[in-house]
């Protein structure tokens, strides 16, 4: 499952289409997960205002985003965090990795993050010599299992209980159960052996508020906050885009982030971190870092289009929305990130040569902008990627034949002998099998509007 | 601050500025009314506080004074676990009203686990949501909030706001921000495998709230 990429997304999606475990998965959560974002929507008589405002606000921030990064990093720093800034995935591993060693750190607690698999943080840890360890319960059934997410909210999905359990049971020495609370709890202490003994905690950061310095963190286990609090070291690695400018933002996007991801009307945990404990005697780590990662984000701002992907907040809705996920899932395009915001952030982040079916992994039917928490034009990027995508790559007899139609349709003649054509060809050719296998092609009727409107 | 990072952004936002004068940018800020989630005055803020917290698997007990809250501790916590408390007073004291042995969480760093029950107070509740507010600067609760299978706090009514807005704003007023702030509503939950619900995944499996008045 961990080799697929990209550039075979049309094989991979086939493959996933046949493998019918995966499409009840995808079809219980989608539909679980779309259904209770619609309830938690509409329980918010404000919620369209409440889109609204977050877009602005974000639109705000990164048309400053440099003004806003500079405020976040001087309040996170006077409050005695440290902040690295890393132009891409190498630089922010080799910065992570050298804070873990010259901690003289053996084991590192992760809690999920879309960034640090974004960069492939665990690879570089690994090769360092650490040992790395995924603390949310999906993320480490998938590390245990060797596989990667599905799905961005329940990384886990495509798994049944029964693999669970045997996964449980050959590498944690469970006994044999079909009952998830008993795995559950197995995790619970196996995990826990790892937070005593870690020395350094690694999470993500969902929202960073300029005039604090603070990180949020928002989570339903409780695993950021045994990785943000145990540890002596806390490194915290943040998107640039995920900049707000005030604490009271927070309001607003706390409430969009959590009922379009899981439809709670919070979740269980929220984590405001600003800097580091005062004294020796407070809890808390002693150190913090936050490592800002560009890879490629400050390229999309250079276009109103393509910066629309920065206001991204990660929920998913997007995903449980899409016609094309529901049936296809995480994996197939080969990425880690998915669904419709996937498929137009992926191929700006690692660039188009390898990722060019993304963006038409898509039928443009617009669930993903109507879903979106920060009203996200997806469609609109779509065709814009598209539009870069098809003077390389389109095809010579493409390109051909929108040249014929477009002749065809500026002559009055041409055109009424194309429609006759038409009519005549379309029986005589088996056009187009793939299509007419599963569906009734409708016969050209026999008279045209025109000649209707002649009689 | 100058590095190559924040000189990317400025070249690729000046870039973008002939673009941004065709496109219509949504800049202004609209005004938005915060409606709290459940319209309902004749409720307190304690009930609703209490429903909420109901929803995502918490108890509440309301109890009045200090020798109330005592007798809802012992009737919580079964005799013989072993509890840790935070560094609040107000805990202590209401550990003598019982005659449960305490002990504090943060003695033993390599035993932390060994627990079954953390006693807090916290210096906030959020009623639309039925979230307790944990301010690091106020009480050293980060640990016995987290890692024991119980987790009881008491929350005075008085300290519970109505939404989420007014607890930013409250936590925001006129004083530097605590280290840690944390928001806790319900019990640490998963869904992980197979989308099924499970109660007590990394954090506590039972939250029990005593809201005082």
């Amino acid at each position: 499952m961990s080799s697929l990429t990209s550039e075979t997304f049309r094989e991979n999606a086939k493959a996933a289409l046949a493998d019918a475990q995966l499409r009840g998965a995808l079809k219980n959560a989608t539909s679980l997960f779309g259904e209770r974002r619609r309830e938690a929507a509409a329980s918010l008589p404000n919620w369209e205002a409440l889109r609204t405002q977050a877009r602005a606000i974000k639109d705000e921030v990164l048309l400053h985003l440099d003004r806003y990064l500079e405020e976040f990093v001087r309040n996170a720093e006077s409050c005695g965090a440290k902040v690295h800034w890393a132009r891409d995935a190498a630089q922010a591993n080799s910065i992570i990795c050298g804070l873990a060693t010259e901690r003289q750190a053996r084991i590192v607690v992760k809690s999920k993050s879309m960034t640090t698999e974004e960069t492939h943080l665990n690879d570089a840890l690994e090769a360092a010599g650490m040992q790395v360890v995924e603390t949310d319960l999906g993320e480490y059934i998938i590390q245990l299992a060797g596989e990667t997410p599905s799905h961005i909210i329940a990384p886990a999905i495509h798994k049944t209980r029964g693999q669970v359990a045997e996964l449980f049971t050959t590498e944690l020495g469970m006994p044999p159960t079909d009952d998830i609370a008993q795995m559950t709890h197995t995790a619970r202490l196996t995990l826990r052996d790892h937070f005593a003994a870690a020395d350094v905690g690694i999470s993500g950061v969902n929202f960073g508020v300029a005039e604090t310095g603070t990180i949020v963190i928002v989570e339903n286990e409780g695993n950021i906050r045994l990785t943000t609090s145990l540890p002596r070291v806390h490194i915290a690695v943040m998107g640039i885009e995920k900049v707000i400018p005030h604490f009271a933002d927070l309001d607003i996007f706390l409430k969009l982030l959590v009922r379009s991801g899981t439809g709670q009307r919070l979740s269980t945990y929220q984590s405001f971190i600003t800097g580091v404990k005062k004294q020796q005697s407070d809890e808390g780590p002693e150190e913090l870092h936050i490592v800002l990662l560009d890879n490629g984000r400050s390229r999309m701002l250079a276009h109103p289009v393509t910066r629309q992907s920065l206001a991204c907040i990660r929920c998913g809705a997007c995903l449980n929305a899409c016609p094309v996920y529901q049936q296809i899932g995480g994996h197939a395009y080969g990425s880690v990130y998915q669904g419709p915001i996937g498929a137009v952030i992926t191929p700006q982040l690692m660039g188009i040569e390898k990722t060019s079916q993304l963006p038409y992994a898509s039928t443009l039917c617009g669930a993903c902008r109507e879903v979106c928490p920060v009203k996200i034009d997806i469609p609109r990027l779509l065709l814009h990627l598209r539009s870069e995508i098809a003077p390389r790559k389109g095809s010579i007899v493409e390109r051909l034949a929108f040249k014929v139609w477009a002749r065809m349709m500026m002559s009055p003649t041409l055109y009424k002998l194309s429609s006759v054509a038409g009519r005549i060809f379309q029986r005589a050719t088996p056009i187009s099998r793939a299509w007419t296998n599963d569906r009734d092609l409708r016969p050209i009727e026999s008279k045209s509007f025109h000649d209707l409107w002649n009689e | 601050m100058n590095n190559e990072i924040l000189r990317s952004i400025r070249s690729h936002l000046a870039a973008s500025a002939p673009h941004d004068a065709r496109e219509q940018v949504s800049r202004r800020l609209t005004q938005i009314n915060a409606d709290p989630i459940s319209v309902n005055l004749r409720q307190s803020a304690a009930e609703l506080f209490r429903l909420n917290l109901e929803a995502v698997n918490g108890h509440c007990v309301i109890a009045q004074g200090e020798t109330e809250i005592a007798r809802a501790l012992t009737q919580i916590i079964v005799r013989g676990q072993r509890i840790a408390i935070s560094d609040n007073p107000l805990v202590e004291r209401l550990m003598h009203l019982t005659d449960l042995e305490i002990e504090a969480l943060t003695i033993a760093p390599n035993d932390i686990f060994s627990y079954d029950v953390g006693i807090s107070t916290v210096q906030a509740a959020i009623a639309e949501t039925g979230t307790l507010v944990l301010v690091s600067a106020d009480e050293r609760h980060r640990l016995v909030s987290l890692v024991p299978p119980v987790h009881i706090a008491i929350v005075d009514a008085s300290r519970i706001c109505e939404t989420l807005a007014e607890a930013l704003t409250l936590l925001r007023n006129g004083r530097e921000l605590s280290r840690a702030v944390t928001f806790i509503t319900g019990p640490s939950r998963t869904a992980d495998i197979e989308l099924t619900l499970t109660v007590g995944v990394h954090g506590p499996q039972e939250l029990y709230v005593i809201v005082n008045g």
